[in-house]
């Protein structure tokens, strides 16, 4: 009666998952202790952190301090040293965690500074050694969650940049060693730059009196909007719900309380406000190389049903999220996998949906504004093709 | 340089008053008046391109801001800031190599902060600036314009510490490498028409129908083209109502002895089916895809797609323009005099203005041009070659250097 999907490579290793995290671990040099040892994605667990999924605490709180900004509690301030004295595989992960807490950086950014701390901590003495402890760690990384597409966008471009790139000749090996470093570390500039970058290139695009609808949380949408709500522009902003982190709460918090009239509603109210809607702003977990984009479920059918009234799908994304995959079907990707919670237990033998994320076409996508400029999806493979050839 | 100022003025003037009008004339125009401002301006002994960008950026404004609908005159005024920008990044490279073999203490206290960069690894990095920003230079672009902001020559400034007396020489061969460039470009704009006839014979093959509406320079110089090489093939004109332009095509088609059909424009739909490929002229190709064409362009659009008939456009690469059509019924039109439509004499009647309040119950709009979503053309066909919508960024990222677009884009808005 049930079909199996004709991607039978990924269920076969969404059972594996399931069961058995550690299974992978005979390909895996550097066994480390998944500190996630249950079904849920470590991806997941991430974008819980930063988008603060929204609970009754939440709300109880965001309640009490009406039209504050809710301040998240400053992060723990202990430097976790690169973790030189440890095993490399630990500490890289170590390093990538003690990043990935801070609110403001994205996944990419903080597996390239895990990775340009393995640099500082590194004992080579040539390129090749060098090389071949990074791509070890950068594994590590990767199969530590393999779920997250920013984090091995951000490993590969890293690498490409430390073995391909031409500014590193004539140098000797300590410059270089230098170089690579302080360049791992300015990323977190870059890419708060490459945020800001978007946002002014929206803004021509953002209309007195226009309508947006929003899904999820996007760190760079809400950059773009507030950047128009403070150039005095006039629009009015739809959130989903975002079930079921509903993270289109938290989201339409931080809009009012920049005074941007909000309405939310329930992601199944999407194709019913869609002829009010002049546009519609999403973030994206990753661009793949078709110029699609994954990310936050549901997006694929507000793209759909926008598409089908002939409005604009605006994707804001840092560059580094360009991911080189080309999912074929929604069932390509490795599935990251969240808690729903019904509200009513689950009558046994139902089987329920867990996937975080989807994966949209390119073809419902307007535009991608990116730090690179605003593109249109077929750009993506474009620039893909000319870094990693 | 008041001479340059009166011709700007000039022009200016016309622009503002119509007088000129057309992308090809405004294109070639604004390119002689920015020649001109070039080769009057007085160089600096520093920062000789950055004096030249403001100069022509200055006259440029005024120029766009004439008349914002002709996108060409923006779109040359980009191409040469890009043409001073490269001419300097080129000479600077040239510069910074030379000096990195001879001597490496200019080198050294030119760049303080990052002692250990090569003069080589400085010249590809100077290299990359001028480039659009990619996922390739994502990683080296800060330290890059922390070392050499791509305005300013720095290396022009190092040179100036060493060699004093090569300056002179230098300022003098900078101007003279834009203008030579700027002669280039006035040329490309002349001869665009035969470069995109050229291909004509690959596109239009032996008993095939085309069709096209209005008349455009270019679409008529393709058909002249393919009739040359000995194709026999049949045109409908549509007679782009209401400056019936397509007539004025229609004859000249026949006078070269090709197999012409005038149609209404309402009548596109009817014939569209018997049609092998539509063939129309542009105003601007925008950096989405999208066209800006006269009325009347996108309806033929709809009903080529509809009928899976290929829908060509044909534009010389000074229509390239790259910004996006943000509100394109609204931002990019031009309302025409009423006249073309109605004669004064037979609706003067109607505009009473005592009847209602003061307003006239009669209104006559005539919109210039269409924009047609990048979604409905099959092809363009620019004097470099045969291109998909998809494809439009990459050439205006040859064309046009990123800086200037966001320059000029708040400078017009």
């Amino acid at each position: 009666m049930w079909r199996r999907s004709a991607s039978f490579v990924v269920d076969k290793r969404y059972y594996q998952h399931d069961e058995l995290p550690l299974a992978m671990d005979p390909q895996n040099p550097n066994p480390n202790p998944n500190p996630n040892a249950n079904p849920l994605s470590a991806y997941y667990l991430t974008r819980a952190e930063h988008h603060a999924v929204v609970t009754s605490d939440w709300l109880a709180q965001a309640q009490a301090a009406v039209g504050r900004h809710p301040s998240p509690p400053p992060p723990p301030e202990t430097i976790a040293g690169g973790g030189g004295g440890k095993e490399r595989g630990f500490g890289v992960i170590d390093e990538f965690n003690y990043w990935r807490k801070k609110p403001d950086l994205a996944e990419a950014v903080a597996a390239i500074m895990a990775l340009a701390a393995v640099i500082r901590s590194s004992e080579a003495t040539t390129m090749m050694e060098l090389e071949i402890e990074l791509k070890t760690a950068s594994d590590t990384l990767k199969s530590w969650d393999t779920t997250s597409i920013s984090l091995s966008a951000g490993c590969d471009l890293f690498m490409r940049y430390v073995t391909r790139t031409s500014a590193l000749e004539y140098e000797d090996f300590d410059a270089a060693k230098r170089r690579l470093i302080e360049r791992g570390e300015k990323f977190g500039e870059i890419s708060l730059k490459a945020r800001r970058t978007i946002a002014m290139l929206c803004q021509d695009f953002i209309f007195d009196g226009c309508t947006i609808l929003v899904h999820g949380f996007s760190r760079v949408v809400l950059e773009v909007l507030k950047l128009a709500a403070s150039n005095r522009k006039l629009f009015r902003v739809l959130c989903t719900e975002g079930r079921p982190d509903r993270t289109g709460l938290r989201f339409s918090n931080e809009l009012s309380a920049l005074g941007v009239p909000v309405k939310l509603l329930i992601d199944s109210a999407v194709a019913y406000a869609m002829d009010e809607v002049d546009m519609v702003f999403v973030g994206a977990d990753g661009i793949v190389e078709s110029g699609g984009i994954i990310n936050m479920m549901g997006t694929y059918q507000i793209a759909l049903v926008a598409h089908s009234m002939n409005k604009p799908v605006y994707v804001a994304a840092e560059s580094y999220k360009f991911a080189r995959m080309y999912p074929l079907d929604q069932k390509d990707l490795a599935p990251a996998l969240r808690p729903i919670e019904f509200g009513v237990p689950i009558p046994p033998g139902v089987e329920v949906e867990k996937s975080a994320r989807d994966y949209t076409p390119p073809q419902y996508l307007t535009l991608l504004f990116t730090d690179l400029g605003a593109l249109t999806p077929s750009v993506v493979s474009d620039e893909l093709i000319q870094l990693y050839l | 340089m008041p001479d340059v100022q009166a011709l700007v003025n000039d022009f200016v003037l016309k622009l503002k008053r119509r007088k000129i009008e057309g992308s090809h004339a405004t294109a070639k125009q604004t390119a002689e008046i920015l020649r001109s401002v070039v080769s009057q301006h007085r160089m600096p002994y520093t920062n000789q391109a950055a004096s030249l960008i403001d100069a022509v950026r200055a006259v440029g404004e005024q120029m766009i801001a004439a008349n914002p609908v002709e996108l060409a005159v923006g779109n040359i005024v980009r191409r040469v800031l890009h043409i001073i920008r490269e001419e300097d990044l080129s000479s600077t490279t040239t510069a910074i190599e030379g000096l990195g073999l001879s001597d490496d203490d200019v080198d050294g206290d030119e760049n303080e902060d990052h002692p250990a960069l090569s003069a080589a690894v400085l010249a590809a990095a100077a290299r990359s600036t001028l480039r659009a920003p990619s996922l390739q230079t994502l990683l080296e672009d800060i330290p890059v314009s922390a070392a050499a902001p791509p305005n300013s020559s720095s290396g022009g400034d190092s040179e100036g510490r060493s060699k004093s007396a090569e300056k002179s020489s230098r300022s003098r061969k900078l101007k003279h490498d834009v203008i030579e460039a700027m002669n280039e470009l006035i040329q490309d704009i002349d001869t665009c028409h035969e470069q995109i006839s050229e291909q004509a014979v690959e596109h239009i093959h032996q008993n095939e129908v085309i069709l096209t509406l209005g008349r455009s320079r270019t679409v008529k110089e393709f058909l002249y083209a393919a009739k040359e090489k000995k194709r026999s093939f049949r045109v409908f004109v549509a007679e782009g109502a209401p400056r019936y332009q397509g007539h004025v095509l229609a004859k000249e088609l026949v006078a070269k002895g090709l197999q012409t059909t005038v149609i209404t424009d309402s009548a596109v739909f009817a014939m569209i089916s018997r049609v092998n490929m539509v063939i129309v002229g542009a105003h601007a190709i925008m950096a989405n895809g999208g066209v800006v064409a006269p009325v009347g362009i996108n309806m033929v659009a709809l009903a080529a797609q509809k009928h899976a008939v290929p829908f060509v456009v044909v534009a010389g690469s000074h229509k390239l323009c790259p910004l996006y059509p943000h509100n394109p019924e609204v931002l990019l039109n031009e309302l025409k005099s009423p006249s073309d439509l109605l004669d004064f004499g037979e609706f003067s009647d109607c505009m009473d203005f005592g009847i209602q309040g003061g307003s006239p119950l009669l209104h006559v709009v005539n919109p210039t041009f269409d924009y047609i979503p990048p979604k409905l053309v099959s092809l363009f066909i620019t004097d470099t070659g045969g291109h998909n919508p998809s494809y439009i960024y990459r050439l205006i990222a040859d064309y046009y250097s990123a800086d200037d677009l966001v320059v000029q884009g708040k400078s017009t808005s």
